[in-house]
Protein backbone atom coordinates (compact mmCIF):
# COMPACT_ATOMS: atom_id res chain seq x y z
CA UNK A 1 0.00 0.00 0.00
CA UNK A 2 1.30 3.22 -0.87
CA UNK A 3 1.85 6.08 1.73
CA UNK A 4 -0.79 8.58 1.35
CA UNK A 5 0.65 11.06 4.41
CA UNK A 6 2.50 13.17 2.27
CA UNK A 7 -0.88 13.92 -0.12
CA UNK A 8 -3.52 16.60 0.21
CA UNK A 9 -5.98 14.67 1.36
CA UNK A 10 -8.70 16.30 -0.76
CA UNK A 11 -6.76 16.77 -4.17
CA UNK A 12 -3.98 14.23 -3.78
CA UNK A 13 -1.45 17.05 -4.39
CA UNK A 14 1.91 16.27 -3.72
CA UNK A 15 3.44 19.25 -3.11
CA UNK A 16 2.11 20.02 1.29
CA UNK A 17 3.51 22.67 2.55
CA UNK A 18 4.17 23.16 6.37
CA UNK A 19 2.84 26.58 7.82
CA UNK A 20 2.97 26.58 11.43
CA UNK A 21 4.04 24.00 14.13
CA UNK A 22 2.16 23.66 17.76
CA UNK A 23 3.42 25.43 20.50
CA UNK A 24 3.94 22.84 22.81
CA UNK A 25 6.92 20.96 20.58
CA UNK A 26 5.90 17.88 18.33
CA UNK A 27 1.94 18.07 19.24
CA UNK A 28 0.75 18.80 15.80
CA UNK A 29 1.49 20.43 12.43
CA UNK A 30 -0.60 23.05 9.96
CA UNK A 31 0.20 21.80 6.49
CA UNK A 32 -1.17 23.65 3.42
CA UNK A 33 -1.79 22.34 -0.20
CA UNK A 34 -0.02 23.87 -2.83
CA UNK A 35 -2.62 23.69 -5.35
CA UNK A 36 -6.45 23.14 -4.10
CA UNK A 37 -5.17 25.57 -0.96
CA UNK A 38 -6.40 22.74 1.77
CA UNK A 39 -5.15 23.57 5.10
CA UNK A 40 -5.33 20.92 7.98
CA UNK A 41 -4.12 20.34 11.52
CA UNK A 42 -2.10 17.39 11.34
CA UNK A 43 -4.05 15.89 15.06
CA UNK A 44 -7.17 16.06 13.22
CA UNK A 45 -9.42 12.83 12.73
CA UNK A 46 -8.55 10.88 9.50
CA UNK A 47 -11.51 11.85 7.67
CA UNK A 48 -10.09 15.15 7.49
CA UNK A 49 -6.31 14.30 6.84
CA UNK A 50 -5.78 11.30 5.09
CA UNK A 51 -5.99 11.31 1.56
CA UNK A 52 -7.79 7.34 2.06
CA UNK A 53 -9.95 8.06 4.54
CA UNK A 54 -11.01 12.00 2.83
CA UNK A 55 -15.15 12.22 2.18
CA UNK A 56 -15.71 11.90 -1.89
CA UNK A 57 -18.21 14.75 -1.67
CA UNK A 58 -15.65 16.86 -0.25
CA UNK A 59 -12.59 15.87 -2.84
CA UNK A 60 -11.42 18.51 -5.61
CA UNK A 61 -9.42 18.01 -9.05
CA UNK A 62 -8.04 20.25 -10.58
CA UNK A 63 -10.96 20.67 -13.07
CA UNK A 64 -12.80 21.74 -10.13
CA UNK A 65 -10.25 24.15 -9.68
CA UNK A 66 -9.88 25.11 -12.99
CA UNK A 67 -14.35 25.72 -13.26
CA UNK A 68 -14.52 27.30 -10.21
CA UNK A 69 -16.77 30.46 -10.93
CA UNK A 70 -15.63 33.95 -10.09
CA UNK A 71 -17.32 35.15 -7.25
CA UNK A 72 -17.59 38.59 -7.32
CA UNK A 73 -17.18 38.74 -10.97
CA UNK A 74 -13.51 41.43 -11.07
CA UNK A 75 -15.30 44.47 -13.20
CA UNK A 76 -14.03 45.86 -16.32
CA UNK A 77 -11.23 48.79 -15.91
CA UNK A 78 -12.61 52.00 -16.00
CA UNK A 79 -10.44 54.56 -17.36
CA UNK A 80 -10.79 58.28 -16.65
CA UNK A 81 -12.21 60.43 -19.51
CA UNK A 82 -9.48 62.33 -21.81
CA UNK B 1 -26.07 48.40 30.35
CA UNK B 2 -23.28 48.83 27.21
CA UNK B 3 -20.09 46.98 27.15
CA UNK B 4 -16.72 48.14 25.92
CA UNK B 5 -15.23 45.51 25.21
CA UNK B 6 -15.84 41.48 24.65
CA UNK B 7 -14.41 40.76 27.93
CA UNK B 8 -16.71 43.09 29.66
CA UNK B 9 -19.54 41.02 28.47
CA UNK B 10 -17.99 37.92 29.08
CA UNK B 11 -17.94 38.89 32.95
CA UNK B 12 -21.55 39.79 32.82
CA UNK B 13 -22.52 36.47 31.44
CA UNK B 14 -20.65 33.97 34.10
CA UNK B 15 -22.17 36.45 36.69
CA UNK B 16 -25.72 35.48 34.63
CA UNK B 17 -24.89 31.56 34.41
CA UNK B 18 -24.31 32.30 30.87
CA UNK B 19 -20.87 31.55 30.32
CA UNK B 20 -19.40 27.90 30.43
CA UNK B 21 -15.32 27.19 31.30
CA UNK B 22 -14.52 24.19 29.46
CA UNK B 23 -11.71 23.08 32.33
CA UNK B 24 -10.39 19.82 30.61
CA UNK B 25 -7.98 19.17 27.70
CA UNK B 26 -9.60 19.86 24.06
CA UNK B 27 -8.33 18.85 20.95
CA UNK B 28 -8.67 21.78 18.78
CA UNK B 29 -10.28 19.56 16.17
CA UNK B 30 -12.95 18.39 16.24
CA UNK B 31 -13.78 19.00 20.14
CA UNK B 32 -14.37 22.70 20.35
CA UNK B 33 -16.37 22.75 16.88
CA UNK B 34 -18.53 20.00 18.32
CA UNK B 35 -19.25 21.81 21.76
CA UNK B 36 -20.33 24.79 19.96
CA UNK B 37 -23.07 22.60 17.57
CA UNK B 38 -24.41 21.22 20.44
CA UNK B 39 -24.52 24.24 22.80
CA UNK B 40 -27.44 25.46 21.11
CA UNK B 41 -29.23 22.50 22.02
CA UNK B 42 -29.25 22.99 25.38
CA UNK B 43 -32.09 25.86 24.55
CA UNK B 44 -33.53 29.16 24.79
CA UNK B 45 -30.86 29.67 27.76
CA UNK B 46 -27.90 27.99 26.01
CA UNK B 47 -24.44 29.52 27.70
CA UNK B 48 -21.64 31.15 25.74
CA UNK B 49 -18.84 28.26 26.44
CA UNK B 50 -14.92 29.23 27.11
CA UNK B 51 -11.70 27.65 26.27
CA UNK B 52 -8.20 27.55 27.32
CA UNK B 53 -6.70 24.32 27.70
CA UNK B 54 -6.36 23.16 23.76
CA UNK B 55 -3.46 20.26 23.06
CA UNK B 56 -0.91 21.51 21.57
CA UNK B 57 -1.33 25.77 22.71
CA UNK B 58 0.40 27.35 25.51
CA UNK B 59 -1.60 30.47 25.70
CA UNK B 60 -5.30 29.90 23.74
CA UNK B 61 -8.54 31.49 24.82
CA UNK B 62 -11.51 30.68 22.61
CA UNK B 63 -14.92 31.96 22.99
CA UNK B 64 -17.88 30.57 20.93
CA UNK B 65 -21.57 30.89 21.33
CA UNK B 66 -21.72 34.06 22.55
CA UNK B 67 -24.65 35.11 21.17
CA UNK B 68 -25.79 31.51 21.04
CA UNK B 69 -29.30 31.66 22.64
CA UNK B 70 -32.03 33.74 23.15
CA UNK B 71 -31.00 34.89 26.55
CA UNK B 72 -27.52 35.86 25.48
CA UNK B 73 -28.70 37.67 22.69
CA UNK B 74 -30.76 39.70 25.48
CA UNK B 75 -28.13 40.25 27.54
CA UNK B 76 -26.32 41.44 24.41
CA UNK B 77 -28.90 44.70 24.64
CA UNK B 78 -28.78 45.27 28.15
CA UNK B 79 -31.88 43.23 29.00
CA UNK B 80 -33.14 40.86 31.52
CA UNK B 81 -32.03 37.21 30.47
CA UNK B 82 -35.44 35.92 30.52
CA UNK B 83 -36.80 38.22 27.71
CA UNK B 84 -38.97 36.32 24.73
CA UNK B 85 -37.94 36.46 21.62
CA UNK B 86 -40.94 39.28 19.80
CA UNK B 87 -40.19 41.66 23.30
CA UNK B 88 -36.23 41.41 22.32
CA UNK B 89 -37.65 42.55 18.64
CA UNK B 90 -39.98 45.31 19.77
CA UNK B 91 -37.00 46.61 22.06
CA UNK B 92 -34.91 46.59 19.21
CA UNK B 93 -37.79 48.47 17.23
CA UNK B 94 -37.66 51.08 19.85
CA UNK B 95 -33.78 51.45 20.33
CA UNK B 96 -33.61 52.22 15.94
CA UNK B 97 -35.64 54.69 16.65
CA UNK B 98 -32.94 56.80 18.28
CA UNK B 99 -30.62 56.28 15.05
CA UNK B 100 -28.15 58.11 14.27
CA UNK B 101 -25.81 58.44 17.67
CA UNK B 102 -22.71 59.43 16.63
CA UNK B 103 -19.69 57.08 17.99
CA UNK B 104 -17.29 59.08 20.25
CA UNK B 105 -13.51 59.16 19.58
CA UNK B 106 -11.55 57.17 21.92
CA UNK B 107 -7.25 57.60 22.32
CA UNK B 108 -4.83 54.46 23.79
CA UNK B 109 -7.18 51.01 22.73
CA UNK B 110 -6.53 48.39 24.61
CA UNK B 111 -5.33 46.42 21.46
CA UNK B 112 -2.41 48.76 21.08
CA UNK B 113 -0.40 46.85 23.49
CA UNK B 114 1.20 44.21 20.87
CA UNK B 115 2.31 44.82 16.66
CA UNK B 116 3.17 42.94 14.54
CA UNK B 117 4.41 44.47 11.05
CA UNK B 118 5.43 43.04 7.59
CA UNK B 119 6.87 39.53 7.44
CA UNK B 120 6.23 39.27 11.04
CA UNK B 121 2.35 39.52 10.66
CA UNK B 122 1.85 35.98 10.90
CA UNK B 123 -1.87 35.30 11.68
CA UNK B 124 -1.29 31.74 13.33
CA UNK B 125 0.93 33.59 15.88
CA UNK B 126 -1.70 35.85 17.19
CA UNK B 127 -4.86 33.52 17.09
CA UNK B 128 -5.33 30.04 18.43
CA UNK B 129 -7.14 29.10 14.68
CA UNK B 130 -9.58 26.02 14.73
CA UNK B 131 -11.63 24.60 11.69
CA UNK B 132 -15.31 23.68 12.60
CA UNK B 133 -17.13 21.51 9.44
CA UNK B 134 -15.47 18.56 7.66
CA UNK B 135 -15.72 19.62 4.48
CA UNK B 136 -14.42 23.33 4.88
CA UNK B 137 -11.42 24.06 3.02
CA UNK B 138 -9.09 25.66 5.60
CA UNK B 139 -9.68 27.75 8.99
CA UNK B 140 -11.84 30.06 9.60
CA UNK B 141 -12.26 33.43 10.42
CA UNK B 142 -16.54 33.90 10.65
CA UNK B 143 -17.02 36.42 13.38
CA UNK B 144 -14.84 39.22 12.83
CA UNK B 145 -16.24 42.87 11.85
CA UNK B 146 -14.90 44.11 8.85
CA UNK B 147 -14.38 47.80 7.70
CA UNK B 148 -13.77 49.66 4.43
CA UNK B 149 -14.88 52.80 2.90
CA UNK B 150 -15.97 53.87 -0.27
CA UNK B 151 -13.20 54.65 -2.76
CA UNK B 152 -14.91 57.06 -4.66
CA UNK B 153 -16.49 59.00 -1.20
CA UNK B 154 -13.90 58.00 1.17
CA UNK B 155 -15.41 61.03 3.62
CA UNK B 156 -18.81 59.95 3.82
CA UNK B 157 -19.02 58.61 7.02
CA UNK B 158 -22.48 56.76 6.01
CA UNK B 159 -20.73 54.71 3.46
CA UNK B 160 -18.52 53.32 5.28
CA UNK B 161 -19.40 49.44 6.19
CA UNK B 162 -18.59 47.32 9.51
CA UNK B 163 -19.85 44.04 8.11
CA UNK B 164 -19.02 39.95 8.90
CA UNK B 165 -17.85 38.12 6.13
CA UNK B 166 -16.45 34.75 5.89
CA UNK B 167 -12.70 35.00 5.59
CA UNK B 168 -10.90 31.92 5.07
CA UNK B 169 -6.76 31.40 6.36
CA UNK B 170 -5.04 30.84 3.25
CA UNK B 171 -1.39 31.15 4.81
CA UNK B 172 0.78 33.38 7.48
CA UNK B 173 -0.40 36.80 6.15
CA UNK B 174 -2.91 35.88 3.58
CA UNK B 175 -6.41 35.34 3.39
CA UNK B 176 -9.88 34.84 1.39
CA UNK B 177 -12.70 37.07 1.93
CA UNK B 178 -16.32 36.32 0.49
CA UNK B 179 -17.95 39.65 -0.58
CA UNK B 180 -21.33 38.59 -1.58
CA UNK B 181 -22.49 41.09 -4.38
CA UNK B 182 -25.50 42.43 -2.61
CA UNK B 183 -23.45 42.91 0.49
CA UNK B 184 -22.23 46.67 0.98
CA UNK B 185 -18.26 45.38 0.60
CA UNK B 186 -19.15 44.02 -2.89
CA UNK B 187 -19.58 47.91 -3.59
CA UNK B 188 -16.44 49.14 -2.19
CA UNK B 189 -14.19 46.08 -4.20
CA UNK B 190 -15.96 46.80 -6.86
CA UNK B 191 -15.08 50.95 -7.26
CA UNK B 192 -11.46 49.97 -6.15
CA UNK B 193 -10.98 47.25 -8.83
CA UNK B 194 -12.90 49.31 -11.29
CA UNK B 195 -9.98 51.78 -10.93
CA UNK B 196 -7.07 49.18 -10.66
CA UNK B 197 -6.56 50.01 -7.05
CA UNK B 198 -6.48 47.82 -4.17
CA UNK B 199 -9.04 47.94 -0.82
CA UNK B 200 -7.40 48.59 2.40
CA UNK B 201 -9.39 46.59 4.97
CA UNK B 202 -9.19 46.48 8.99
CA UNK B 203 -10.45 43.14 10.54
CA UNK B 204 -11.33 43.66 13.80
CA UNK B 205 -12.01 40.51 16.08
CA UNK B 206 -13.17 39.71 19.62
CA UNK B 207 -15.76 42.66 19.73
CA UNK B 208 -18.14 43.94 22.42
CA UNK B 209 -21.52 41.90 21.37
CA UNK B 210 -23.72 45.09 20.00
CA UNK B 211 -20.72 45.51 17.37
CA UNK B 212 -21.31 42.21 16.40
CA UNK B 213 -24.88 42.53 16.12
CA UNK B 214 -24.74 45.76 13.61
CA UNK B 215 -22.13 44.18 11.85
CA UNK B 216 -24.36 41.54 10.47
CA UNK B 217 -28.01 44.08 10.12
CA UNK B 218 -28.45 44.42 6.70
CA UNK B 219 -28.79 48.31 7.25
CA UNK B 220 -28.86 50.53 3.99
CA UNK B 221 -25.97 51.38 2.07
CA UNK B 222 -25.18 54.67 3.26
CA UNK B 223 -26.41 54.06 7.19
CA UNK B 224 -23.04 53.90 9.58
CA UNK B 225 -22.96 50.73 11.77
CA UNK B 226 -21.44 52.42 14.74
CA UNK B 227 -24.28 54.93 14.61
CA UNK B 228 -26.88 52.07 14.62
CA UNK B 229 -24.29 50.86 17.66
CA UNK B 230 -24.65 53.61 19.63
CA UNK B 231 -28.69 53.73 19.75
CA UNK B 232 -28.59 49.82 20.61
CA UNK B 233 -26.19 50.25 23.38
CA UNK B 234 -27.67 52.92 24.48
CA UNK B 235 -24.32 54.91 25.08
CA UNK B 236 -22.31 56.15 21.95
CA UNK B 237 -19.62 53.45 20.42
CA UNK B 238 -15.81 53.76 21.73
CA UNK B 239 -14.24 53.97 18.26
CA UNK B 240 -10.45 55.16 17.33
CA UNK B 241 -8.55 54.92 14.18
CA UNK B 242 -6.85 51.62 12.75
CA UNK B 243 -2.89 52.69 12.83
CA UNK B 244 -2.03 51.29 9.36
CA UNK B 245 -5.16 52.80 7.13
CA UNK B 246 -6.77 55.25 9.55
CA UNK B 247 -10.00 52.97 9.13
CA UNK B 248 -12.43 53.49 12.20
CA UNK B 249 -12.81 50.48 14.45
CA UNK B 250 -13.82 49.57 17.30
CA UNK B 251 -11.41 50.63 19.90
CA UNK B 252 -12.16 47.85 22.53
CA UNK B 253 -11.46 45.10 20.02
CA UNK B 254 -9.35 41.84 20.79
CA UNK B 255 -7.66 41.85 17.28
CA UNK B 256 -7.45 44.61 15.13
CA UNK B 257 -5.68 43.26 11.13
CA UNK B 258 -5.27 45.73 9.02
CA UNK B 259 -4.17 45.24 4.93
CA UNK B 260 -5.57 45.15 1.16
CA UNK B 261 -7.89 42.98 -0.82
CA UNK B 262 -5.48 42.66 -3.60
CA UNK B 263 -7.87 44.08 -6.68
CA UNK B 264 -8.91 42.18 -9.48
CA UNK B 265 -7.02 38.89 -7.76
CA UNK B 266 -9.20 35.88 -7.24
CA UNK B 267 -7.76 32.68 -5.77
CA UNK B 268 -9.90 28.75 -4.92
CA UNK B 269 -12.21 29.42 -1.67
CA UNK B 270 -13.95 26.95 0.15
CA UNK B 271 -16.56 24.79 0.51
CA UNK B 272 -17.08 26.18 4.22
CA UNK B 273 -20.64 25.25 5.67
CA UNK B 274 -22.56 28.47 5.66
CA UNK B 275 -25.48 29.89 7.08
CA UNK B 276 -27.76 28.07 4.98
CA UNK B 277 -26.72 24.50 5.98
CA UNK B 278 -25.07 23.75 3.07
CA UNK B 279 -21.30 24.05 2.20
CA UNK B 280 -20.45 26.59 -0.86
CA UNK B 281 -17.45 26.68 -3.08
CA UNK B 282 -15.49 26.22 -4.19
CA UNK B 283 -15.42 29.13 -6.37
CA UNK B 284 -12.64 31.98 -7.01
CA UNK B 285 -12.38 34.83 -4.53
CA UNK B 286 -10.74 38.02 -3.58
CA UNK B 287 -7.32 37.51 -1.76
CA UNK B 288 -6.48 39.78 1.04
CA UNK B 289 -2.40 40.66 2.11
CA UNK B 290 -2.14 41.43 5.66
CA UNK B 291 -0.27 44.23 6.46
CA UNK B 292 -0.16 44.65 10.47
CA UNK B 293 -1.66 43.04 13.18
CA UNK B 294 -2.46 44.82 16.60
CA UNK B 295 -3.44 42.66 19.47
CA UNK B 296 -4.26 42.95 23.68
CA UNK B 297 -2.14 40.84 25.72
CA UNK B 298 -3.31 37.20 25.97
CA UNK B 299 -6.05 37.80 22.96
CA UNK B 300 -9.66 36.38 23.66
CA UNK B 301 -10.14 34.57 19.84
CA UNK B 302 -13.97 35.03 19.68
CA UNK B 303 -15.18 31.93 17.00
CA UNK B 304 -18.54 31.23 15.80
CA UNK B 305 -20.26 27.85 14.81
CA UNK B 306 -22.76 27.62 12.49
CA UNK B 307 -24.08 23.83 10.79
CA UNK B 308 -27.44 23.02 10.65
CA UNK B 309 -29.78 25.70 11.92
CA UNK B 310 -30.44 26.78 14.51
CA UNK B 311 -26.60 27.72 15.53
CA UNK B 312 -24.98 30.27 17.11
CA UNK B 313 -25.17 32.63 13.65
CA UNK B 314 -29.23 32.10 13.24
CA UNK B 315 -29.14 34.10 17.07
CA UNK B 316 -26.94 36.53 15.51
CA UNK B 317 -29.13 37.65 13.02
CA UNK B 318 -32.66 37.31 13.56
CA UNK B 319 -34.06 40.15 15.71
CA UNK B 320 -31.25 42.09 13.21
CA UNK B 321 -32.56 41.03 10.12
CA UNK B 322 -36.23 41.42 11.11
CA UNK B 323 -36.05 45.09 12.31
CA UNK B 324 -34.84 46.68 8.91
CA UNK B 325 -37.29 45.16 6.83
CA UNK B 326 -40.07 46.36 9.45
CA UNK B 327 -38.54 49.73 9.57
CA UNK B 328 -38.53 50.13 5.95
CA UNK B 329 -41.81 48.85 5.02
CA UNK B 330 -43.85 51.30 7.56
CA UNK B 331 -42.15 53.68 5.94
CA UNK B 332 -44.63 53.46 2.84
CA UNK B 333 -46.74 51.09 4.50
CA UNK B 334 -47.96 51.95 8.03
CA UNK B 335 -50.74 49.13 7.88
CA UNK B 336 -47.74 46.46 8.50
CA UNK B 337 -47.70 45.17 12.25
CA UNK B 338 -44.61 43.24 12.27
CA UNK B 339 -41.91 41.41 10.64
CA UNK B 340 -40.18 38.00 10.78
CA UNK B 341 -37.31 37.57 9.34
CA UNK B 342 -36.09 35.46 11.92
CA UNK B 343 -35.26 31.89 9.76
CA UNK B 344 -32.14 31.76 7.86
CA UNK B 345 -31.43 35.76 7.56
CA UNK B 346 -34.75 36.17 5.76
CA UNK B 347 -34.57 34.04 2.97
CA UNK B 348 -38.18 33.74 4.59
CA UNK B 349 -39.61 36.50 5.83
CA UNK B 350 -43.08 36.57 7.25
CA UNK B 351 -45.53 40.05 7.72
CA UNK B 352 -48.31 40.99 9.21
CA UNK B 353 -50.74 43.57 8.20
CA UNK B 354 -54.07 45.37 7.91
CA UNK B 355 -55.00 45.83 4.69
CA UNK B 356 -56.47 48.54 3.04
CA UNK B 357 -58.39 46.66 0.12
CA UNK B 358 -58.25 43.90 -2.13
CA UNK B 359 -54.73 43.19 -3.28
CA UNK B 360 -52.93 45.07 -0.23
CA UNK B 361 -51.30 42.12 1.26
CA UNK B 362 -50.00 40.91 -2.23
CA UNK B 363 -48.96 44.54 -2.24
CA UNK B 364 -46.92 44.57 0.53
CA UNK B 365 -45.61 41.35 0.08
CA UNK B 366 -44.01 42.36 -3.49
CA UNK B 367 -42.59 45.23 -1.69
CA UNK B 368 -40.12 42.93 0.61
CA UNK B 369 -38.53 41.91 -2.56
CA UNK B 370 -37.64 45.20 -3.51
CA UNK B 371 -36.46 46.00 -0.10
CA UNK B 372 -32.15 46.49 -0.19
CA UNK B 373 -31.99 43.26 1.94
CA UNK B 374 -35.30 41.67 -0.12
CA UNK B 375 -33.48 41.99 -3.40
CA UNK B 376 -30.74 39.21 -2.03
CA UNK B 377 -33.00 37.35 0.31
CA UNK B 378 -36.97 36.98 0.59
CA UNK B 379 -37.06 34.03 -1.29
CA UNK B 380 -40.82 33.59 0.52
CA UNK B 381 -42.85 35.83 1.46
CA UNK B 382 -45.67 35.28 3.73
CA UNK B 383 -48.41 37.61 4.41
CA UNK B 384 -50.60 36.96 7.26
CA UNK B 385 -53.46 39.03 8.98
CA UNK B 386 -52.75 42.23 11.58
CA UNK B 387 -54.38 39.97 14.38
CA UNK B 388 -51.79 36.70 13.09
CA UNK B 389 -48.38 36.99 15.24
CA UNK B 390 -45.59 36.57 12.90
CA UNK B 391 -43.72 35.13 15.48
CA UNK B 392 -46.32 32.60 16.68
CA UNK B 393 -45.86 29.90 14.13
CA UNK B 394 -48.84 27.89 15.34
CA UNK B 395 -50.91 31.14 13.94
CA UNK B 396 -48.77 31.17 10.94
CA UNK B 397 -50.02 27.27 10.18
CA UNK B 398 -53.56 28.67 10.99
CA UNK B 399 -53.38 30.87 8.45
CA UNK B 400 -52.09 28.87 5.67
CA UNK B 401 -54.49 26.42 6.86
CA UNK B 402 -57.56 28.21 6.54
CA UNK B 403 -56.64 31.67 4.32
CA UNK B 404 -54.95 30.76 1.39
CA UNK B 405 -56.31 29.33 -1.56
CA UNK B 406 -53.84 28.59 -4.34
CA UNK B 407 -55.68 30.02 -6.73
CA UNK B 408 -55.13 33.72 -6.41
CA UNK B 409 -53.17 33.53 -3.24
CA UNK B 410 -50.14 32.80 -4.47
CA UNK B 411 -47.89 35.14 -6.79
CA UNK B 412 -44.59 33.66 -8.21
CA UNK B 413 -42.25 36.02 -9.63
CA UNK B 414 -39.75 34.67 -12.28
CA UNK B 415 -35.89 35.16 -12.45
CA UNK B 416 -35.28 37.48 -9.82
CA UNK B 417 -31.90 38.21 -7.73
CA UNK B 418 -30.88 35.77 -4.72
CA UNK B 419 -27.41 35.73 -3.14
CA UNK B 420 -25.52 32.83 -4.48
CA UNK B 421 -25.22 31.18 -1.47
CA UNK B 422 -29.42 29.80 -1.65
CA UNK B 423 -28.98 26.50 -2.42
CA UNK B 424 -32.72 26.32 -4.08
CA UNK B 425 -31.61 28.88 -7.27
CA UNK B 426 -31.88 27.29 -10.81
CA UNK B 427 -28.52 29.31 -11.63
CA UNK B 428 -26.98 30.62 -8.61
CA UNK B 429 -27.46 34.34 -7.91
CA UNK B 430 -31.45 33.87 -9.92
CA UNK B 431 -34.14 32.54 -8.53
CA UNK B 432 -37.96 32.60 -8.81
CA UNK B 433 -39.61 34.13 -5.52
CA UNK B 434 -43.01 33.42 -3.61
CA UNK B 435 -45.33 35.75 -2.18
CA UNK B 436 -47.74 33.55 -0.13
CA UNK B 437 -51.14 35.52 0.78
CA UNK B 438 -52.58 34.27 3.61
CA UNK B 439 -54.83 37.36 4.90
CA UNK B 440 -58.21 37.19 4.70
CA UNK B 441 -59.74 38.41 1.42
CA UNK B 442 -61.09 41.97 1.81
CA UNK B 443 -63.27 44.41 -0.45
CA UNK B 444 -63.39 44.29 -3.33
CA UNK B 445 -61.34 40.93 -3.68
CA UNK B 446 -64.57 38.80 -2.28
CA UNK B 447 -62.55 35.17 -2.45
CA UNK B 448 -63.79 32.44 0.08
CA UNK B 449 -66.36 31.96 2.45
CA UNK B 450 -65.16 33.49 5.53
CA UNK B 451 -68.22 34.12 7.53
CA UNK B 452 -67.04 35.54 11.06
CA UNK B 453 -63.84 35.31 12.25
CA UNK B 454 -64.16 33.09 16.11
CA UNK B 455 -61.90 36.01 18.31
CA UNK B 456 -60.65 35.56 21.89
CA UNK B 457 -63.26 35.89 24.57
CA UNK B 458 -63.18 39.53 26.04
CA UNK B 459 -62.66 37.30 29.68
CA UNK B 460 -59.82 35.21 28.26
CA UNK B 461 -57.08 37.81 28.77
CA UNK B 462 -57.94 38.53 32.57
CA UNK B 463 -58.38 34.47 32.87
CA UNK B 464 -55.17 33.53 31.07
CA UNK B 465 -53.94 35.93 34.13
CA UNK B 466 -55.92 33.81 36.87
CA UNK B 467 -54.57 30.72 35.47
CA UNK B 468 -51.42 32.00 35.55
CA UNK B 469 -51.65 32.73 39.32
CA UNK B 470 -53.29 29.20 40.22
CA UNK B 471 -50.82 27.39 38.30
CA UNK B 472 -47.40 29.54 40.20
CA UNK B 473 -49.52 28.72 43.45
CA UNK B 474 -49.67 25.06 43.06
Amino acid sequence: MSDTTSLCPRCAHGTIEHIFSSPVPGVWEVLGCGRCLYMWRTSEPARRTRREAYPEEFMMTPEDIDAAPEVPAVPPLVTAAR
Amino acid sequence: MAYDDLRGFLEALEKEGQLLRVPDEVMPEPDIAAAANAAPRLGDHAPALYFDNVKGFTDARIALNVHGSWANHALALGLPKETGTKEQVEEFIRRWDTFPVAPEWREDPPWAENTLEGEDADIFRVLPLIRLNDGDGGFYIDKAAVVSKDPADPEHSGKQNVGIYRIEVKGKRRLAIQPVPMHDIAQHLHTAEERGEDLPVAITLGNEPVISIVASTPMEYDQNEYELAGALRGAAAPVTKAPLTGLPVPWGSEVVIEGVIEGRKREIEGPFGEFTGHYSGGRTMPVIRIDRISYRTNPVFEHLYLGMPWTEVDYLIAANTCVPLYKQLTRDFPEVRAVNAMYTHGLVVIVSTKKRYGGFAKAVGMRVLTTPHGLGYAATVIVVDEDVDPFNLPQVMWALSTKMNPDGDLVQVPGLPVLELAPQARTPGITDKLVIDATTPVSPDDRGNYGTQVRDLPEAAEWLTRLQKLAAAR
